[in-house]
């Protein structure tokens, strides 16, 4: 940590309980601004709950999740949405009935202003927003190799295209901070290849947490990673020195060798 | 997104023969009958878009939006013939009423998705029903409200056929325009994005609730506009115009026109009224011939018949995407 500055992500004491099954018992992780962090461990580890408590989807039971130093508790998801958070999900990642321009759009909510009124009668606020929305949507489409499919349906796209769509949709807003739900879950090597490099682009001036199942991509991008099994956090630190730990090579490659 | 016809130039065109093959109808047919129901289904038209507002917009069939239609047509009525209002006055106020109910409704039901918001909002229409059957001094009861002063629109005299048919166009075509407007917003925007993925649109920012009752308090108004210019044509208003029929009948025509389409609701009522006047339906056969077109068009044009006419254009076109 960068003496005292307040850090991307700070979360404390983090339980969460369905009923009764404890899905995460006491984690705590801090995210430095800029860095681009893992979170890592083998299925039912708890992964995805402590994204979505982090991102602000879903609520603890217990412990406190800030970002940028603001508690996001009883803080709705679209207005976390507003403090620069951005968002790319594992399933309901893209707007499938619209095309790959009209993605880009939704995702520009955010930072629109416009009225109907303003629609309208082209007023001067809804003609800055057209400006910023084509300039964003130029440099996101060439950020993330979009272009020759913009005026696309999402749902017809390729898989590994849709992955990069939904990151695409969140870079909309101009996130300072990005959170994805397994980026490389289901995609082959070469589309995996190619999302590190688009993560490497994005990365950055933001922060980055990406939540994964797939060493190799954890191994390529994040500075730090924390190892989760059965719901609460075995060792955090640089991804070649955590996979050398005995709980993580125990845990993680003999779940994986199942 | 709405499907838009592609070129600003072919939609400019459209837009133009549209308007002059109405204006056209307008000064040339005679038929006083003929031209006053042209009038009635532009009314009623503007009916179909506010039920497509919900339909098209949010992904939620409306079965009590007939509410918000028996509010207009009430107002008016209760307007002019209880409290001696001109006829835009009581336009006004009623649908003024209408959005306040809207939005009380609204923060009750729109919580509630697809099946569940369908029939709790049939049923508030059933509950508007027995409320006019049951207050006779406020609504004429079961024999309903008439006899009505001669009926204008800043200095327009709606019970004249000619001038009741341009003055329903004219209201629809600003509808259209709203809608337009409404449709490239930021607002368009972010309700599409609600119908189609709700979860992603919260975690971009939408408030997913607060548009959606946006969206219902935008639809009730269009509604009880439908309503209160449907009364010089009936020269009645009765609880039945609280009846879920009246709901289906503007529904069936958003399906036939098209729902992804701006001006496929107002397709949809040329459809449903040129057809029974041409054929002299009795309104049985009438029922039944829709609801079996509804059938086929669900069945090979789900996007409504403007989709068929755009798949043969395409294809003739030889376009393919």
């Amino acid at each position: 940590m960068t003496g005292g500055a307040t850090p991307a992500v700070r979360a404390t004491g983090i339980h969460k309980r369905y009923g009764g099954v404890v899905a995460l018992n006491g984690v705590d992780l801090t995210v430095d601004v800029g860095e681009v962090f893992g979170i890592i461990g083998p299925n039912g580890a708890g992964k995805s709950t402590l994204f979505d408590i982090l991102c602000g989807i879903t609520e603890p039971t217990a412990g406190q999740v800030s970002l940028f130093g603001a508690a996001i508790a009883g803080v709705a998801p679209h207005q976390v949405a507003r403090m620069g958070v951005g968002r790319s999900f594992q399933r309901t990642a893209v707007f499938g009935e619209a095309t790959v321009r009209e993605n880009l759009l939704h995702g520009r909510h955010a930072l629109a202003r416009h009225s109907v009124l303003g629609r309208a009668l082209r007023t001067r606020v809804w003609r800055e927003d057209r400006d910023a929305f084509e300039a964003a949507a130029a440099d996101v489409l060439a950020l993330t190799n979009l272009q020759a499919d913009q005026h696309r349906l999402a749902s017809v796209l390729a898989y590994g295209v849709q992955r990069r769509l939904a990151v695409a949709v969140a870079l909309m807003s101009n996130p300072r901070i990005l959170f994805l739900d397994e980026p490389a879950a289901g995609m082959n090597g070469r589309e995996s290849a190619d999302f590190v490099e688009l993560i490497r682009a994005v990365a950055p001036g933001r922060t980055v947490v990406i939540v994964e199942h797939d060493m190799t991509v954890i191994k390529a991008l994040c500075s730090r990673t924390l190892v989760m099994v059965d719901g609460r956090p075995v060792t955090v630190g640089a991804p070649t020195e955590v996979f050398l730990h005995p709980e993580v090579i125990e845990a993680y490659l003999g779940a994986e060798d199942d | 997104m709405v499907t838009a016809i592609p070129f600003p130039f072919a939609r400019i065109v459209t837009t133009a023969v549209v308007v002059a093959a109405v204006v056209l109808f307008g000064m040339l047919v005679d038929n006083a009958f003929v031209i006053t129901l042209a009038g009635y289904t532009f009314a009623f038209s503007l009916f179909a878009l506010s039920i497509n507002v919900m339909l098209g917009g949010l992904g939620e069939v409306p079965l009590g939006q007939c509410v918000f239609f028996g509010i207009g047509a009430y107002g008016a009525a209760i307007g002019m013939v209880t409290l001696k209002l001109p006829f835009e006055v009581a336009l006004l106020l009623s649908m003024a009423a209408s959005v306040v109910a809207a939005a009380l409704i609204g923060m009750l039901t729109l919580k509630l998705t697809g099946a569940y918001f369908s029939i709790v909002s049939w049923g508030l229409s059933g509950v508007a029903m027995v409320a006019a059957l049951n207050l006779p001094d406020l609504t004429g009861g079961p024999l309903g409200m008439f006899g009505f002063p001669p009926i204008t629109l800043l200095g327009i005299p709606l019970s004249e056929p000619r001038a009741y048919f341009f003055a329903c166009a004219g209201l629809l075509a600003g509808a259209v325009l709203l809608m337009a407007a409404v449709r490239d917003s930021r607002f368009g925007a972010a309700i599409e994005s609600v119908r189609q993925n709700p979860h992603l649109a919260r975690s971009v920012g939408v408030d997913v609730f607060r548009e959606r009752l946006k969206a219902f308090t935008l639809s009730a108004p269009l509604a009880a506009l439908a309503g209160a210019l449907c009364v010089p044509y009936t020269q009645i208003v009765t609880p039945e115009v609280f009846s879920v029929s009246n709901t289906v009948d503007a529904l069936l025509m958003v399906l036939l026109g098209g729902s992804r389409l701006a001006v496929g609701p107002i397709i949809g009522a040329l459809i449903f009224s040129i057809i029974p006047y041409f054929f002299d339906m009795d309104p049985n056969v009438r029922v039944l011939v829709f609801s079996g077109a509804i059938i086929l068009v669900m069945m090979f044009a789900p996007g409504g018949l403007h989709q068929m006419a755009q798949a043969l254009v395409r294809r003739f076109s030889g376009g393919a995407r």
